[in-house]
């Protein structure tokens, strides 16, 4: 059932490329401009000032604890969501073997069970 | 029959028979509309028969069998959400396998779906562990689908798993019943507020027992490697089919008997947590969903510990979404599977030129498991973590719950269709999933916008209704909620933005991650062989001891005996009756005096 795989063509337009379904035309193509990566990030940006401003005006009558601190989500997801990643360079480094690692035989004991 | 009687029947029967009834027929079906009729119309039945349960809280069905009375229909507001999300999910299922005929795989998955439901909506123990061993046995055929080598292997070790919780289950449920002579959970202990959840006291006869067999079917840490293992090796129908039903179930068990129980509290925020790590370095997508599967039980796994009304619903609500956005998301995977033949990341990217529907689905997938508000995540979840931040003493559980929700959106949210869909180009450029698969997914999609829309629409099936509604109407829209948790979403993924402009993200390589299942595939194995060794040794000399030993004794034995030996050589009469009087007297003095 699987593909035969094509070559990529050399340059993804807006516009979309040849034999590409309608629908990711329409939803995605505009994503692929070079523009776009960086219209993101300032637009997170903005985005995730904007919700800061938003609960020091919602909150700042009723901070009880340290989850309070109007930007406290904001800050704990992204140490969270860095760590998560960053902890994968050692990680990979100590946990990631070859894919045939179990079918190895390693003296008496290297067999598949 | 009349009809009166007809609806007599279907109200009191446990809706999980009449899947399994239409699956014992569906080898038999030989068109796709005959087994459309059955993979959803058996489903349909035990809907029509479920709703004549909502509401109730007594037993509709009982048999006495060797002076035991087994329970085999009892429903009430926990078993209800449960149950209506197991016969959603095998009905969507039922859809997205229509695309290819293959009677075994198709009817054990019924099988192992009516079991599930079977099982939540039984009465007792006795019936209980007869409805686990049947999920154990039926669902091991979907690892085996594929037919490989590997699959085979994996389905081994899958079952041994299964197996193991079922007899810890079995030995528990003896004890307890012997000990107490009772197996009906609505009489072990008084209700809480009307329903009987945590219903088992840890220190009972076999409720260690029972809380180990629930435990490995929950994937607790350290027994949860079946899991990543056998769910990536399924076929692309049957890790859908997986996804939904057992651990689900052990949730539920979990609530009915154990709700409460302090431990589960850390055992669920550890699941939570773990598995984020391994999502993060992992290439094949439908291993990530696997890890991603173990990390969202922990949350019900920590709800169900904390035992709150409040707690329980969020159990409950985030298991029901839970089933419908993991399912969604492992049929995407499907989708690619079929298409592509592999859902290793470092194989795929770009595939939303092709396959924008299957895009746009996983997208809503993702967007739900991460919670972003409006999705079905966001109204399961934040009941979760609103009953863990009500408890003061339970800062570190919020805390890493928390980081466990910014985890769900960098492996699930993000990885799996930024790798699949997006990311680099693979040059890949299969044909769209076939259109049984994408109604599956649609519907699936659809049930989770509607719940993050509207969440009143689950709520109202929740175990304490009132709590679910007080929580919808005071907490869950507040502005503040909503805009931390945007806040949270937005940050994270501003830093998946700034790790990969930077190059900090860790790049997909090929590879196999090793987890806790090295200890017995590898480590045990070879420690083992490493300690026999000097026995080993000592054991092939004193068996060639014993060989040589053998050698001279079987040439001693030839020289006596054969033809040419010793004892063959003539001998004089006179010799012969010497030997024959002595032989007598020492006989008769033996007689005489012995």
């Amino acid at each position: 059932m699987s593909e035969e795989p094509v070559q990529p063509p050399e340059q993804s337009s807006a516009a979309g490329d040849p034999g590409e379904h309608p629908l990711s035309v329409l939803l995605f193509s505009w994503m692929r401009t070079k523009r776009f990566f960086r219209a993101l990030m300032i637009g997170l940006v903005l985005v995730g000032l904007g919700l800061i401003g938003a609960e020091i005006f919602l909150a700042s009558h009723r901070i009880k604890d340290v989850t309070g601190v109007p930007g406290f989500y904001g800050v704990f997801g992204f140490i969270a969501f860095a760590l998560a990643v960053l902890s994968g360079w050692p990680l990979g480094k100590l946990l990631r073997r070859p894919e045939d690692y179990y079918d190895r035989r390693s003296g008496e004991a290297g067999r598949d069970r | 029959m009349t009809v009166e009687g007809l609806a007599n029947w279907l109200a009191n029967t446990n809706p999980g028979f009449f899947i399994i009834a239409a699956a014992l027929l569906v080898p038999f079906a030989k068109d796709v509309v005959s087994r459309a009729i059955l993979l959803v119309g058996g489903p349909g039945v035990a809907l029509v028969a479920l709703i004549n349960a909502l509401g109730l809280s007594i037993n509709l069905s009982t048999v006495k069998v060797l002076g035991l009375e087994l329970v085999l229909y009892r429903p009430d507001s926990l078993s209800f959400v449960f149950g209506l999300a197991f016969i959603i999910a095998s009905a969507i299922i039922g859809v997205y396998s229509l695309h290819r005929r293959d009677p075994l795989q198709d009817s054990t998955a019924m099988i192992y779906a009516g079991s599930a439901v079977t099982a939540v909506f039984v009465g007792d123990l006795i019936s209980l562990f007869i409805a686990w061993e049947l999920t154990a046995i039926s669902s091991v055929f979907q690892v085996l689908a594929p037919r490989t080598r590997e699959s085979g292997r994996s389905a081994m070790r899958y079952l041994v798993f299964q197996i193991a919780s079922g007899m810890l289950v079995l030995a528990g449920v003896c004890m307890f019943a012997a000990a107490t002579g009772e197996t009906q959970f609505a009489l072990i202990a008084p209700s809480m507020a009307g329903l009987p959840v945590g219903v088992m006291d840890i220190s009972a006869p076999g409720a260690v027992l029972l809380l180990a067999g629930f435990g490995i079917k929950a994937a607790f840490p350290m027994v949860h490697s079946w899991l990543q293992d056998a769910y990536p090796k399924a076929s692309e129908t049957g890790s859908v089919v997986l996804s939904a039903f057992t651990t689900k179930l052990a949730v539920y068990a979990l609530a009915r008997y154990f709700a409460g129980l302090d431990a589960l509290i850390w055992i669920g925020a550890i699941m939570a947590v773990l598995p984020v790590f391994f999502a993060v370095i992992e290439n094949d997508l439908r291993k990530v969903l696997s890890y991603s599967l173990n990390n969202q039980v922990g949350f019900m796994v920590c709800a169900v510990g904390i035992g709150t009304q409040l707690a329980v619903n969020g159990a409950a609500a985030h298991a029901f979404a839970h089933i419908m956005y993991k399912a969604l998301l492992f049929m995407c995977m499907g989708a690619v599977m079929l298409r592509t033949g592999t859902t290793k990341a470092t194989e795929l990217g770009g595939l939303h030129r092709t396959m924008p529907w299957t895009t746009l689905f996983c997208l809503v997938g993702g967007a739900s498991i991460s919670a972003l508000p409006l999705f079905s995540g966001f109204a399961a979840k934040s009941m979760v973590m609103s009953a863990s931040h009500a408890d003061a003493s339970l800062f570190v559980v919020w805390l890493m719950l928390l980081f466990a929700s910014a985890g769900v959106l960098e492996h699930s949210g993000i990885k799996i269709p930024y790798f699949a869909f997006f990311g680099h180009d693979s040059g890949k450029r299969p044909q769209e999933a076939p259109f049984n698969m994408l109604l599956a997914m649609g519907v699936a999609a659809a049930l989770c916008i509607l719940i993050g829309v509207a969440p009143g629409w689950l709520y109202q099936f929740l175990p304490y209704q009132d709590s679910a509604m007080a929580y919808l109407e005071s907490e869950l829209w507040t502005p503040v909620h909503v805009i931390q948790q945007f806040q949270l979403l937005v940050f994270a993924a501003l830093a998946f933005m700034l790790l990969q402009w930077r190059k900090f993200y860790p790049e997909e390589q090929a590879g196999l991650i090793l987890d806790v299942e090295w200890i017995w595939r590898r480590g045990a194995p070879d420690a083992l062989a490493a300690l026999a060794k000097p026995f080993w040794r000592a054991g092939r000399a004193l068996g060639s001891l014993v060989v040589d030993a053998g050698t001279s004794m079987r040439a001693t034995g030839r020289q006596m005996f054969a033809s040419d030996g010793w004892l063959a050589g003539k001998v004089p009469a006179s010799a012969s009756a010497i030997w024959s009087l002595a032989i007598l007297g020492l006989v008769l003095v033996v007689v005489l005096f012995g």
